[in-house]
C-alpha cells in the first residue's frame, strides 16, 4: 500500500510534467510558425527588391544590375540565392551567390501574382532550403506580356539555429520551473501532512507509555479522529478500572459471608452431618467464586496500552513469595532479559506468574526457576514464553489433565495445585490464544510452560 | 501475644477475635483503617491481621503508615479476591503473608504463630532452648524429651519468654502482650504464673530456665539451639 505522501507526490508530479510538457510543445510549435512566417516575409521582400531593380530591355530581355542592394546575393555561398527563369523554365539570371552551386529546380507557380513558399530537402550538392517563387507577367510592349518566374531561396541553417536556440532555452526554463515546482510541492506536502505524522508519532508514544493522550491542537479535519481516539483511550482504561473495582466489590461481598459461614460451622457444635454438608458447599461456592472472578478479571490487550516490561513483574512476584515462604529457604532464580516486554495487561501477567510461581513454591524442595523469552526469535511482538520450574516431586502424566480441569469441576478432593493452574490456563487460552503445557523439568520437578500470543 | 485485627465486616471480625481470645491471645480490634492505624501505633502489637478492602483508609495505606512510623511487627493481609496485584502490592508495602477469604481459623492461627516466630528470628516451628522444646504448631512442650502439660496462659507465657530468649522482658511488657486492657497491672497474677511455670519446667530446680532480674523483669536464660 502506497503511503499518502507518495500518492500525492506521484499524482501531482504526473500532472505537473504533463502540463509543462504540453506547454513546451505548444510554445515550440508557435515559435516555429512565427519563424517560418518571418522567413517567408523576408524572402518576399527580396522578391520585391529584385522586381524593383529588374528592367526590361527590348533587345536583351529582362536585365538585372550587377550591384544589388542586398549584398548577400552578391557574395558566393552567403546562403541567400536568387534566380529568374522565363516562361520555358530557362534561367535568364542568377545571383552571384549561386556560383558553384546547383540549386534544385523550384516549383514554379503558373498563375502570375502568386507567391509559393516551400521547404526543399537538401540534396547531394545543395543544402536544405526555403524557397519562394513568384511569377510575374511583364508587359514588354503594350498588350504584349512575357512571363518571368522570380525565385529566391535561403538555406535553412539560420532558421534551424534560431529554432534550436529557442528550444534549448525554452526547455531549459521549463525544466527549471519543473524542479522549482516539484520542490515547492514537496514542501507543501510535508507541511500539510505534518499533523498526520504527528498523530502517528503520538500514537507510538502512547503505545510506548510516554504519553497518556494525543496533545492538541490539530487541524479540524483531524480533530474528529484525534478527539475520538483520546476518548477511546480514556474510556477503555476507565472502563477496565471500573470493571475491576466492581469485581473487587463483588468478591468482597461474596467471600466475607462465606468466611463468616465457615467460621460459624467450625466453631459451633453442629451435628457432624450438617456441619460436613455446609463445609462442603461453602468450599464449592468459594472455589466457583474464586475461579469465575479470576477468569473475569483477565482483560487481555487494551487498545493503545503501553507494553509491560516482564523482568520487574517477575522480580515483584519472587520478592513477594520469598517473603511468604521465608521458612522454606527456597532459592529463586530468574532468567528474564531486562528489555523483554509483554503486550498485554500487567494484571494478567501478574496473575499468570503469581499462580505458577506460588504452585512451584508449594511443591519445591529447595529451588524455583522462572524463565521468560520471546516466542519467535524473528519478531519480538510474536509472543512470549514463560516457564516456571521447581525441584519438587513433579506431576505424574496421568494427573495432568485432571489438574487443569480443576477450575471447571471445582473438585476439592484433588489436593495440591490449587485452582491457580486452571485459572492460568483459562487466561492463557482464552485471552491470549496461547497454550499451557505441563512438562518434566530439568530440576526433576514440574515445569509449567506457557505460550502467550499478542 | 498481642494481636491486632482490622476487619470491617462485624460478624467475621467478631469470629476472629473470639477465636483468638479462646486461644489465649490478647486481641485489639478495629472496624476501619483509621482506627486500625491508630491502634497499631499506640499498642505493643506482636502481629496484625489486616483486611485489604477497608472503608476509609485502605489496608495498604494502613500498613504503609505503620512502616513509615518505623513499626516492624509482622502483618498478615486478608484479601477477598485472590488477585495477585493485591497480594504483591500488599507484600511490597510491608506485609509479610496473605490469606484469601474464606479461610480456616486453624490456618489463620498457624500463619500468625509462624509470623511472630519468624519476626523473633526463629526459622522452625519448634523453639528449642537446650533441653526445653516448644512446638508452636501443636502447642506442646517437652523437657528433655518428656511432655509437660500447661494451661493456656502458662503456655502463652512460656512461648513469649522463649520467643524472646536471652532478652529481658519486663512485667509491663508481659502483661501488655499477654492480656487485654482490663487486666489489673498491680496484681501478682504474673508472679504466680511464672512460679507455676518454673515448677513444671524444672521440678528439681537444677535448670533455672527463667531468671528474675529485680526491678527489671524476667529473662529466659537457656540459649537457643535452633
Amino acid at each position: 500500500m502506497l503511503s499518502v505522501s507518495a500518492r500525492l507526490l506521484i499524482a501531482a508530479s504526473v500532472v505537473l510534467m504533463a502540463f509543462l510538457g504540453l506547454t513546451g510543445l505548444t510554445l515550440d510549435q508557435a515559435f516555429r510558425e512565427s519563424a517560418l512566417t518571418a522567413m517567408r516575409s523576408r524572402l518576399q521582400a527580396q522578391v520585391y527588391m529584385l522586381l524593383g531593380v529588374a528592367e526590361f530591355d527590348p533587345g536583351e530581355g529582362l536585365v538585372l544590375p550587377d550591384a544589388l542592394p542586398e549584398a548577400r546575393l552578391s557574395s558566393p555561398g552567403s546562403g541567400l540565392y536568387a534566380r529568374v527563369t522565363d516562361a520555358d523554365g530557362i534561367i535568364i539570371w542568377r545571383s552571384r551567390s549561386t556560383l558553384g552551386l546547383a540549386l534544385p529546380p523550384f516549383p514554379v507557380v503558373q498563375s502570375p501574382g502568386e507567391f509559393h513558399f516551400q521547404a526543399v530537402q537538401g540534396q547531394a550538392d545543395s543544402p536544405p532550403l526555403f524557397t519562394l517563387s513568384f511569377t510575374v507577367s511583364w508587359e514588354v510592349l503594350p498588350d504584349t506580356y512575357r512571363r518571368y518566374a522570380f525565385q529566391v531561396a535561403e538555406t535553412r541553417q539560420s532558421f534551424a539555429a534560431e529554432v534550436g536556440g529557442f528550444r534549448r532555452s525554452l526547455w531549459g526554463w521549463l525544466l527549471g520551473v519543473a524542479v522549482v515546482l516539484l520542490l515547492a510541492q514537496g514542501a507543501i506536502l510535508r507541511w500539510s501532512l505534518k499533523p498526520l505524522r504527528r498523530v502517528a508519532r503520538e500514537v507510538m508514544e502512547i503505545e510506548a507509555g510516554q504519553r497518556a493522550e494525543l496533545a492538541g491542537p490539530y487541524p479540524k479535519e483531524l480533530r474528529a479522529l484525534t478527539s475520538n481516539l483520546n476518548a477511546l483511550i480514556q474510556h477503555s482504561q476507565a472502563h477496565l478500572e471500573r470493571y475491576r473495582n466492581a469485581l473487587g466489590d463483588l468478591a468482597h461481598s461474596l467471600k466475607t459471608p462465606l468466611a463468616v459461614l465457615r467460621g460459624v460451622v467450625e466453631k459451633e457444635s453442629l451435628p457432624s452431618e450438617l456441619s460436613n454438608t455446609v463445609q462442603e458447599q461453602v468450599e464449592r461456592m468459594n472455589r466457583t467464586v474464586d475461579y469465575q472472578l479470576q477468569r473475569a478479571a483477565a482483560s487481555g490487550r487494551i487498545a493503545l496500552a503501553a507494553p509491560v516490561p516482564v523482568a520487574p513483574i517477575a522480580r515483584k512476584v519472587m520478592d513477594a513469595l520469598a517473603k511468604v515462604y521465608a521458612d522454606r529457604c527456597l532459592r529463586f532464580q530468574r532468567h528474564v532479559e531486562e528489555q523483554l516486554v509483554f503486550y498485554g495487561d500487567e494484571g494478567d501477567l501478574l496473575e499468570i506468574l503469581g499462580n505458577l510461581t506460588d504452585n512451584a513454591c508449594k511443591w519445591a524442595r529447595s529451588r524455583v526457576d522462572i524463565r521468560a523469552y520471546p516466542f519467535a526469535a524473528a519478531s519480538r511482538r510474536a509472543g512470549l514464553v514463560v516457564e516456571v520450574e521447581d525441584d519438587g516431586p513433579g506431576i505424574p502424566s496421568a494427573k495432568r489433565q485432571l489438574i487443569l480441569k480443576r477450575g471447571e469441576r471445582a473438585d476439592p478432593s484433588v489436593a495440591g495445585h490449587g485452582i491457580g493452574l486452571a485459572v492460568v490456563r483459562d487466561i492463557v487460552e482464552e485471552v491470549y490464544q496461547g497454550t499451557l503445557e505441563i512438562a518434566d523439568g530439568a530440576l526433576g520437578g514440574a515445569c509449567i510452560r506457557v505460550r502467550l500470543r499478542f | 501475644m498481642r494481636i491486632l485485627v482490622i476487619e470491617d465486616e462485624a460478624p467475621l471480625r467478631e469470629q476472629v477475635v473470639d477465636r483468638l481470645r479462646v486461644q489465649g491471645y490478647a486481641v485489639d480490634a478495629a472496624a476501619d483503617g483509621n482506627a486500625g492505624l491508630y491502634l497499631g501505633k499506640e499498642y505493643p502489637i506482636d502481629v496484625a491481621v489486616v483486611d485489604l478492602g477497608l472503608p476509609g483508609l485502605s489496608g495498604i495505606e494502613v500498613i504503609r503508615g505503620w512502616r513509615q512510623a518505623g513499626l516492624r511487627f509482622p502483618v498478615l493481609i486478608l484479601t477477598a479476591r485472590g488477585r495477585w496485584q493485591d497480594k504483591v502490592e500488599g507484600l511490597e508495602v510491608g506485609a509479610d503473608d496473605y490469606l484469601v477469604k474464606p479461610f480456616h481459623m486453624e490456618e489463620l492461627l498457624a500463619r500468625l504463630r509462624a509470623l511472630v516466630r519468624r519476626a523473633e528470628g526463629w526459622t522452625h516451628a519448634v523453639l528449642q532452648c537446650e533441653s526445653i522444646a516448644l512446638d508452636t504448631g501443636t502447642q506442646t512442650v517437652t523437657v528433655a524429651g518428656q511432655p509437660v502439660e500447661f494451661t493456656a496462659y502458662e503456655y502463652k507465657l512460656l512461648e513469649y519468654l522463649m520467643l524472646h530468649a536471652g532478652e529481658v522482658v519486663s512485667k509491663t511488657e508481659l502483661s501488655e502482650h499477654l492480656y487485654d486492657d482490663d487486666f489489673d497491672r498491680d496484681s501478682n497474677v504474673l508472679e504466680v504464673l511464672v512460679g507455676r511455670l518454673r515448677r513444671k519446667l524444672d521440678p528439681s530446680r537444677a535448670l533455672n530456665p527463667v531468671e528474675t532480674l529485680r526491678g527489671r523483669g524476667y529473662r529466659f536464660r537457656l540459649r537457643r539451639s535452633a
